[in-house]
């Protein structure tokens, strides 16, 4: 019996030792996918007695979409303002003096719940030498109303899944559409969300800088984004998944579908964006051939994933 | 380092074992012999050299499907092993390759088995759920206390055509309380070349396998016994498909405790419980015009337990088994995009499958009269899968769920009878069988023989049998004919179907097939076996198969063998032997083309070989020549994947020593 043990122990040392080693799964999505989950503080700016903070996620601001949890605490008495009306202003500034937005939200709204500020914003490009974003918080507090502004960094995407692409549509508009999730897919049914905005041309000449009204943007409402998943890679052969849902929009204003990712890799979001009537803004058909060895074809309006 | 290690453990318990052994002399350990119909050696008439593969062929109700030079797959009663139960012994196991590359039957090798024990329908059912029947494939058991204490064989030999060199040997030591055995061979083959004489490129293969048992008698009438078999195949091509095996590996091991009894209706208790795993690495780097560089490596384990009762009671006798088993199916998938810069592309074929089974099953027989016997047996199963990374399932079954628990209830029923020369008999049987994990949980498999990737439906209903079979035979002293028909009626037949939705992955295929349930398949089975002493030492013999398969909507199924035929003659002169046959298959015009198949046209194989039997110092020594496909016809059969051509003319030549 004793040596049956030591046999045991013996081809038990012979199988569990393999010549290539099992794919950790879980590692495998994780490696080419940073995820966070942590708000934390982006920047901050101080105005008399108030402090401001803005938290994003990993306490970045990222090219795409940004969700903001925005904070105004009195220093003297170490208490949260609430009732208070905050307005966000993003600007993008050029060296050639253009001076430009993105998708934000204006109007901040108190939550109770979390005590914070929500809000978000989109932004279109990474900081450098030439584009440089600057901030423009207003807020009332006792009776007064404080402007300030500071200067931001705007990191590059570093997440593919968070990607976003900006478009004029055939109706003449500007649009900009960003994913906002998942932050790291995985292969399977994955919920997939992003956000359409538009550029509104003001209608009346610019006040004093920065006039919001010059830089207004809107949620688009009632579009449809037809969806077709493809694997760009030219040796899937232009390979695509089943059970996809086009994106339509839900009550938070986003858009909501799904995708099925198949394997890991290369995806690209072939996109088909139409309006209240059905009519095409933007994109085109995808073949639907499988083509080995033949790069996919892309729809005139896609955002490249990868997971 | 790892195989010294092992080796130098297995050393280790040898001497250990052997302090063990007491030298009072009790009567020996009685094999309780149990009906069956199994071959008895492993050789064909043809050959005495053959492999596990080639001994499997020359059954009537198994046919195969051949890849390759290596590695076949057995179908038995035109069935795939889906619907088999293919067991060492009674063990379960499974491969490892999603693309069926290695069946249980390429992980040993014929000097380290004894028999192979082949029933059909639910007969088979004692070894687990089946629907074709069972195949169990028995390891050599060399009975304690042998009057000779060490036993041996040696064989090497050469085939010409695809320069084949092999060299088998076993050996046993035997004594009143211990038993040794031992067994080791190595294969290696060249590419073969077919009836044209051109090359079939990557059919090469090296194959390693070794097993070791040891037996030790606890008592007069107990016995323990441990067994290990480690196979190891290495550079395996495959011409039919588009990658070839770089390594695969298998250590399958048991340990049994066998109880006898003198008294009572139990006669014997043999529980084994054994651990096998398999890996199995595929290779595609061989094949440069290939346009994804892919690795596709898998894995099985198994866990499992097996007892077996024997009763016996006047006239009636009965086999209980237990069987439960534990195995976790895992297959990767990774492709290389051209820009090896760029991101791998990863997914699991087998998501980590695991399945469980337990079942009681039941063979009972009894003796109504010297001239007639009734069977009656059936088992209980119940069978779990569970898929860990689900969410690959829920692609095309969204909401699929990740368990399933299936009972698989089997019944069969038959009667023989005997009258003078002639012997007649009758049966029925009913069995579930669960769907097989690629079958399940499979996702993108691809096929290559119809070119579609293959997607499993965890949802799938149990496939339900319903056979009945009949066979008539006579038997005097020169004449000898047998004719057997069987007839299974399949519910919730389970086959790939195209599916409308998803596309490809795997570049070669042409789209995407799932595995559903046809209402129902019917298949027939029939063959007739004549043999005939025209004088005492010259033997005649003939084979006839037909078989027939078609699903709901009449169409063919595929892999169903066309009329075939095989007819030998045998002279014996002293101790020279020499044999020829010819042996072939009718146009296979049942075909379907819905699973890729085409027409095959008939073909034709002579074979001839001579023997000479001669003794060097007390060693019986056997000498063999031959050759196989004498006319270098050029064919491929039914079920050659991909129409891949079969060997050409093969000249063999073996030597065995018996010690």
């Amino acid at each position: 019996m004793k040596s049956f043990k030591i046999l045991v122990i013996a081809l038990f040392c012979v199988i569990t030792s393999c010549t290539i080693d099992k794919t950790d799964y879980e590692a495998e999505t994780g490696s080419e996918v940073p995820e966070y989950y942590e708000f934390k503080e982006a920047v901050s700016f101080t105005s008399g007695t108030y402090k401001i903070s803005i938290e994003a996620l990993n306490g970045t601001f990222f090219k795409g979409y940004n969700e903001l949890h925005l904070k105004i605490t009195n220093t003297q008495t170490n208490q949260d303002v609430s009732s208070s009306e905050v307005t966000f202003l993003p600007i993008l500034s050029s060296t050639d003096g253009g001076k430009t937005s993105c998708p934000h939200d204006f109007t901040l709204q108190y939550d109770a719940a979390t005590k914070y500020f929500a809000g978000y914003v989109v932004f279109t490009s990474e900081s450098a030498s030439a584009n440089t974003w600057k901030l423009y918080v207003s807020f009332t507090a006792d009776n007064q109303k404080y402007d300030i502004s500071k200067d931001i960094s705007v990191e590059k995407q570093s997440n593919q899944n968070l990607n976003m692409t900006a478009f004029t549509g055939k109706d003449d508009q500007q649009y900009i559409i960003a994913l906002v999730s998942p932050q790291k897919p995985t292969v399977s049914e994955n919920k997939l969300v992003a956000g359409i905005y538009k550029y509104n041309t003001p209608t009346a000449p610019a006040g004093t800088f920065p006039d919001p009204s010059q830089y207004s943007y809107s949620e688009v409402s009632g579009y449809t984004l037809k969806l077709d998943p493809r694997m760009p890679e030219p040796s899937m052969g232009n390979h695509s998944s089943p059970n996809n849902q086009d994106l339509t929009q839900q009550n938070d204003g986003l858009y909501h579908g799904v995708v099925n990712y198949t394997m890991t890799g290369n995806w690209t979001l072939n996109l088909i964006m139409m309006n209240q009537n059905g009519l095409i803004i933007k994109g085109t058909v995808v073949p639907t051939d499988f083509t080995p060895g033949v790069e996919g074809v892309k729809s005139e309006l896609y955002i490249d994933t990868l997971f | 380092m790892r195989y010294l290690k092992m080796l130098f453990f297995l050393g280790m318990s040898v001497t250990a074992q052997n302090t063990h052994v007491h030298h009072d002399t009790i009567k020996n350990l009685e094999e309780v012999q149990v009906k069956n119909a199994a071959k008895k050696k492993i050789e064909t008439e043809m050959k005495m050299a053959v492999s596990v593969d080639e001994f499997l062929s020359s059954s009537d109700n198994i046919s195969f499907i051949k890849r390759g030079a290596y590695a076949w797959e057995p179908l038995l009663n035109n069935m795939s092993t889906e619907r088999s139960t293919v067991t060492i012994d009674g063990m379960h196991i499974f491969g490892a390759c999603t693309d069926k590359m290695d069946p249980v039957t390429s992980y040993v090798e014929s000097n380290n088995l004894s028999t192979i024990d082949i029933k059909s329908g639910q007969e088979g059912s004692l070894h687990g759920a089946t629907v074709a029947g069972s195949i169990d494939l028995k390891r050599k058991s060399t009975p304690f206390g042998l009057e000779k204490k060490w036993n041996g064989a040696y064989q090497s030999g050469f085939e010409f055509n695809n320069k084949q060199f092999f060299n088998l040997g076993n050996v046993a030591y035997s004594a009143e309380k211990f038993v040794a055995e031992g067994s080791i061979s190595y294969r290696k083959a060249d590419d073969y070349y077919d009836g044209n004489n051109e090359e079939v490129k990557h059919s090469q293969y090296k194959k390693f396998n070794t097993s070791l048992g040891f037996a030790y008698k606890t008592t007069d009438l107990s016995a323990l016994r441990v067994d290990a078999i480690f196979d190891m195949a290495k550079d395996v091509g495959y011409p039919a498909l588009p990658m070839d095996l770089s390594l695969s590996r298998a250590l399958i091991t048991s340990a049994s405790y066998k109880q006898l009894f003198e008294e009572g209706v139990v006669k014997v208790v043999d529980t084994k419980v054994y651990f096998n795993a398999i890996e199995h690495y595929m290779d595609d780097t061989t094949r440069p015009e290939n346009l994804v560089h892919m690795d596709m490596p898998g894995w099985s384990t198994t866990y499992g337990l097996v007892s077996k009762a024997n009763l016996k009671k006047n006239r009636y006798s009965s086999e209980i088994q237990l069987n439960a088993y534990d195995n976790l199916s895992i297959a990767e998938m990774r492709m290389y995009p051209q820009d090896r810069s760029k991101r791998t592309m990863f997914a699991y074929s087998w998501p980590w499958v695991t399945t469980r089974y337990g079942g009681l099953s039941m063979n009972n027989s009894w003796d109504i009269s010297e001239k007639s016997q009734i069977n009656l047996g059936g088992s209980l199963g119940v069978n779990y899968n569970y898929s860990k990374y689900v969410e690959f399932n829920w692609i095309f079954h969204p909401g699929a769920p990740q368990e399933k628990t299936r009972f698989l209830p089997s019944l069969h029923a038959g009667y023989n009878l005997d009258i003078d020369h002639f012997n007649f008999s009758i049966g029925t049987g009913y069995g579930h069988r669960a769907p097989s994990v690629s079958e399940g949980y499979g996702y993108y498999i691809y096929n290559s023989f119809d070119r579609y990737d293959y997607i499993g439906n965890p949802d799938l209903k149990n496939e339900i049998s319903y056979e009945g079979n009949a066979s008539a035979g006579f038997k005097n002293e020169k004449l000898s004919i047998q004719a057997k028909i069987n007839y299974f009626y399949i519910e919730n037949y389970i086959i790939g179907r195209v599916l409308s939705m998803g596309s490809p992955m795997n570049y070669q295929s042409v789209g995407v097939k799932g595995y559903t349930s046809l209402d129902y398949a019917t298949l027939l089975n029939m063959s007739m076996n004549v043999s005939y002493d025209i004088l005492p030492h010259l033997h005649w013999k003939g084979v006839l198969t037909y078989a027939r398969g078609m699903d709901d909507q009449g169409g063919n199924l595929p892999f169903i063998r066309p009329l075939s035929y095989q007819t030998s003659l045998h002279f014996l002169h002293k101790n020279f032997g020499i044999q020829t046959s010819v042996n072939g298959d009718f146009e296979q015009i049942n075909y379907s083309p819905e699973y890729g198949e085409d027409l095959t046209s008939a073909y034709k194989i002579w074979n001839i070989s001579a023997d000479y039997n001669f003794k060097i110092n007390k060693v019986r020594t056997i000498f063999q020549v031959g050759a196989e496909n004498l006319l270098n016809e050029y064919y491929s059969t039914y079920a050659d994947w991909g129409n891949i051509p079969r060997m050409g003319r093969n000249i063999f030549t073996s030597l065995k020593f018996n010690f």
